[in-house]
């Protein structure tokens, strides 16, 4: 399982593909305050991102992959 | 090339071609739906195949050809002359795709652009009835294609370390590229990952992701709905980049990025130190020329500032572009400026500015808005018109000389029409003429100054990189917007015209194209003949030789006879093993009709059979495998009938219901195996010889002595037959026989094993040509006799006193196997005795006949030579003792023995 959706935290690890997402969507649906661990994820779908987009994900753990984190930092801006 | 590529490329061959007559004719008669059925048909097929292979710019033309194609035929749209242009255009296309890959194995990434376009120009036709259809992307594309400015690049977004290392690489003349990556909707669906295609993005320095329009409720959201847009900010050639997103070039535009246009300073706007002085004596040390002077102030002042500021950021700009670029006197000015007012500097407007202080903008333009047609340049001319005009500006406002001022004006002048006529603005010429003369006579300047001043050159001759921040990759210089607009395009592509009739001339070239061609047998056959004939004649070459040493006694010239024949000699071989190949067939040929034959033959019998064919592409003579045809049929009915056991019988037995019948073909050096093996009940040796007794094909004496082996081999013997009834599939006792003719016929060998209750296996070996024989000549009272060397076992030599006689026959022991001899004089009926050597030994040609070695007396051995065999023919065909004839070199027949009659 490359997402594990502990009690308010979802953890990501490796590659998250693009089943994942309706997944996470029901979740973050259900949990808003969830908070997004993306230390150990090295690649996640775009179906996946764009539900953490969606949802408004602006506090999450960056990954560890500095290319990764880059991306994902562009996408999960702190919404004004 | 893979052998499905290559059909595919013979097939798109005979596709375009029926698509342009097609196209031709709908031209006389375009109301005809079936044409149109039929053409769409061709483009349908033709988009289906290609999406085999690797080829999305192929398959992205055929595809919106096919979407016009079905949109006409339905009625959605007429059929036009124009439409018709547009398909001819786009099928040259392909054609010139596909000779490329045809000569090349693939093509160059450089036709993505063509492709794209050609598939917006069909898809537009298709137009307003279809545009739900059509990607959004084209459409943005075909917005920019109208002349819209474009808006500028969201490059703010991007960390100042970022723009300044990928400054630092454009500096160092690496290219730079941003990239805006829309994915179809539905490219989930398709297991698409853009993100991931955009991450590895070669040369990617930084990538952002968006969405493209405001998120929904949760409840809304669709998770497999690709809203996403990638910008990236590449250090990469467009090439490279182009040829990675090959296969979506449609949702991506990639833009040009200069340089410049990354110093974008940022940062906290407030407090800091005055910053006016340090201005003023910077502009001052700038236009002093002092650039080590202007970098020690700017790094000191850096040191008394808060990073964060924006001020800091410019100014760590203005050390990167002192270090990197320190003749961008411009570029340093502007920022130096900007510093005054706190705003980014304003590249676009750069020039349009009026005329900075002395110095800092010594080359900029100082256009005035000079009316009517702008003189046009490429951009690397324009940079050298820049610095013509400039230089003559400077001429003009030299002092005035008395002497030469005259010749200067007018040198000046002369100049200046030149690039006039370069720009392709003659129109101005009067002007300047005019201004030529008001100067000579005032002897001033000034009138060829005011001139130059509001004249196209002035705009044309502005330095490029003020004008063209950012540089668009869609058009050519010629189409674009004048200059002013942030962003003007690079050639990356031709005008629509130009690359049509790019197409055009390609399709009028590309004539030899085909690859393969339909001869007539006959040809080859007497191309075959031809080659024997010239064996023949290049045999004869050896014999003269021998005559010029031995009749004329010239060495030198018998010794270059023969250094001459060994080239013709291998000339002649290569052409007689290429004419082979031509003539070479695979053996599917003739298996192709058994999965049928299995087929219906087992549904008659009620048997369950599956057939296992092997080796389909081994290739054989046109007529050895010809040849095979009725054999391998009877065999094949044979093994159905009689082998094969009915299901019930054979689960009784404990083997599988359903039989296996094996037909396998393999090569073996220049024999070709032919394996037909069936999992049914064998052959039983018993009821074989008991038949064969009663049928009185073999005698009593035999019954006795033939071994279980022998007898099977019995099924091949004439008018044999096993099966108690004649049904239609076998049982008349011809069978077996004829095969065992025809395999004959060609040269080959027939082998039969086979096991009681496992199964049988007849192996045929055949040889792959039946063109060139090799014989082996032998003496024999004074005459030539050939001896095909398929069964020469040996040549040996035998004492008279080695030669045992039991009973009338002759016999020898060779190497400890008793081996019979028979004197070919008495084969023949000759009566001459063998001749014996001077050692009164006896020449001795071991042949195998059957699975027995015979050995043949004969009075002498010669050379082996190639031979092209001609059967006997006429009254001469009843002779069985020979196979055929054939021409020797000096022109003597010889007669070749066959053996197994002979002996």
């Amino acid at each position: 399982m490359a997402i594990d959706y502990q009690k308010n935290r979802v953890v990501f690890s490796e590659v998250a593909g693009a089943e994942e997402a309706e997944g996470l969507l029901e979740w973050l649906s259900k949990h808003p305050k969830g908070k997004i661990d993306l230390k150990e994820c090295s690649h996640l779908h775009p179906a996946n991102l764009q539900v953490l987009m969606a949802v408004g994900c602006a506090a999450y753990v960056a990954p560890g992959d500095a290319g990764l984190a880059a991306w994902v930092a562009t996408a999960l801006r702190p919404r004004p | 090339m893979n052998p499905l590529l290559e059909q595919f490329l013979s097939e798109t061959r005979e596709s375009l071609q029926g698509i342009s007559e097609k196209l031709l004719q709908l031209e006389s008669e375009p109301e005809s739906a079936d044409l149109m059925t039929e053409l769409f048909r061709y483009v349908h097929t033709l988009k289906g195949n290609s999406g085999l292979f690797d080829f999305p710019e192929l398959t992205r033309v055929l595809h919106a050809g096919e979407d016009l194609m079905d949109a006409v035929r339905e009625g959605r749209l007429p059929y036009s002359l124009q439409m018709a242009d547009l398909l001819l255009d786009a099928m040259d296309f392909v054609g010139m795709l596909c000779a490329e890959v045809d000569k090349n194995g693939s093509y160059g990434a450089c036709y993505a652009d063509d492709s794209l376009r050609l598939a917006d120009v069909l898809r537009k036709l298709i137009g307003v009835t279809d545009a739900t259809k059509a990607p959004a992307a084209p459409a943005a594309r075909q917005a920019l294609s109208q002349g819209k400015p474009i808006l500028a690049l969201p490059l703010a977004g991007i960390p100042e370390q970022v723009r300044m290392r990928a400054y630092r690489g454009a500096c160092g003349g690496a290219p730079l590229h941003f990239l805006s990556y829309r994915p179809a909707q539905d490219c989930f669906f398709q297991g698409d990952d853009p993100f991931f295609q955009a991450r590895q993005t070669p040369g990617i320095l930084w990538g952002g992701i968006a969405a493209q329009k405001p998120w929904p409720k949760l409840a809304e959201l669709d998770a497999y709905s690709a809203v996403l847009d990638y910008q990236l900010l590449c250090e990469a050639p467009l090439q490279e980049l182009q040829e990675y997103y090959r296969y979506v070039a449609e949702q991506l535009e990639i833009t040009a990025v200069s340089p410049r246009s990354l110093i974008m300073p940022q940062g906290d706007p407030n407090g800091g130190p005055v910053y006016e002085d340090f201005v003023r004596d910077g502009l001052l040390l700038l236009a002093a020329g002092d650039l080590p002077g202007l970098l020690r102030a700017a790094r000191s002042m850096l040191e008394l500032s808060n990073p964060e500021l924006w001020l800091a950021s410019a100014l760590r700009w203005l050390v990167l572009v002192l270090e990197l670029e320190p003749d961008d006197a411009t570029a340093l000015g502007a920022i130096l400026h900007s510093l005054l007012s706190l705003s980014a500097p304003d590249w676009q407007s750069l020039k349009d500015a009026s005329p900075e202080p002395s110095g800092v903008t010594s080359g900029a333009g100082l256009e005035s808005g000079a009316p009517g047609k702008k003189a046009q340049f490429s951009p690397e001319v324009r940079g050298v018109v820049a610095a013509i005009i400039a230089a003559q500006r400077e001429i003009l406002s030299l002092p005035v000389a008395d002497a030469w001022h005259c010749g200067r004006l007018r040198a000046a002048a002369a100049s200046l029409q030149g690039c006039l006529l370069a720009g392709a603005s003659a129109g101005a010429l009067p002007g300047l003429l005019e201004a030529l003369d008001a100067a000579l006579a005032g002897l001033t300047a000034a009138p060829l100054l005011s001139w130059l001043a509001e004249s196209p050159l002035n705009a044309a001759g502005a330095p490029l990189p003020a004008t063209e921040l950012v540089e668009h990759v869609e058009h050519p210089p010629a189409q674009q917007p004048p200059a002013r607009d942030a962003a003007a395009s690079v050639v990356a592509q031709p005008a629509p015209a130009e690359g049509e009739a790019k197409f055009g001339r390609r399709a009028e070239d590309a004539f030899a194209a085909a690859k393969s061609i339909k001869v007539d047998q006959v040809k080859i056959d007497r191309l075959m003949n031809l080659i024997g004939e010239m064996i023949v004649a290049k045999n004869a070459l050896p014999y003269l030789a021998g005559r010029a040493e031995s009749v004329f006694g010239v060495r030198e010239l018998s010794r270059e006879i023969k250094a001459q024949y060994a080239v013709i000699n291998r000339i002649a071989e290569e052409m007689q093993d290429s004419i082979m190949q031509v003539r070479m067939m695979p053996v599917s040929f003739v298996f192709q009709r058994f999965p049928r034959l299995v087929r219906d033959t087992s549904n008659k019998l009620g048997k369950e059979v599956n057939l296992v064919l092997e080796g389909e592409d081994t290739e054989a003579d046109k007529n050895i495998i010809e040849s095979l045809g009725d054999p391998l049929m009877h065999i094949v009915r044979n093994s159905l009938d009689h082998g094969i056991e009915a299901p019930q019988v054979r689960s009784a037995a404990g083997k599988p219901a359903a039989g296996t019948l094996t037909i396998r073909a393999s090569q073996e050096s220049d024999r070709v195996f032919i394996e037909i093996r069936d999992d049914g009940k064998g052959i039983d040796p018993e009821v074989v010889k008991r038949k064969a007794y009663e049928k009185g094909v073999i005698d009593e004496e035999q019954l006795e002595r033939i071994t279980d082996q022998e007898a099977q081999n019995l099924v091949f013997a004439a008018g044999f037959s096993t099966a108690e009834t004649v049904s239609d599939l076998s049982g008349r006792g011809v069978g077996m026989d004829v095969v065992r003719t025809a395999i004959e016929r060609v040269n080959g060998t027939l082998h039969l094993e086979s096991t009681k209750g496992k199964g049988t296996c007849i192996r045929i070996s055949l040889p792959l040509s039946m063109a060139v024989t090799n014989v082996m000549i032998v003496e024999s009272q004074g005459q030539l006799f050939g001896v095909p060397m398929d069964a020469v076992v040996e040549t040996v030599r035998v004492p008279r006193s080695a030669i045992k006689t039991i009973k009338r026959s002759m016999a020898t022991v060779l190497r400890g196997r008793i081996v019979p001899l028979k004197s070919l004089n008495t084969l023949l009926g000759l009566a001459d005795p063998q001749k014996a050597n001077a050692e009164d030994e006896l020449a001795v040609l071991v042949v195998s006949v059957g699975d027995e070695s015979v050995g043949i007396l004969v009075d002498d051995f010669h050379e082996t030579v190639e031979i092209i065999l001609k059967p006997m023919a006429g009254v001469l065909s009843g002779l069985a003792a020979y196979s055929g004839s054939a021409l020797l070199g000096d022109g003597s027949v010889l007669m070749v023995l066959n053996m197994k009659e002979v002996v």
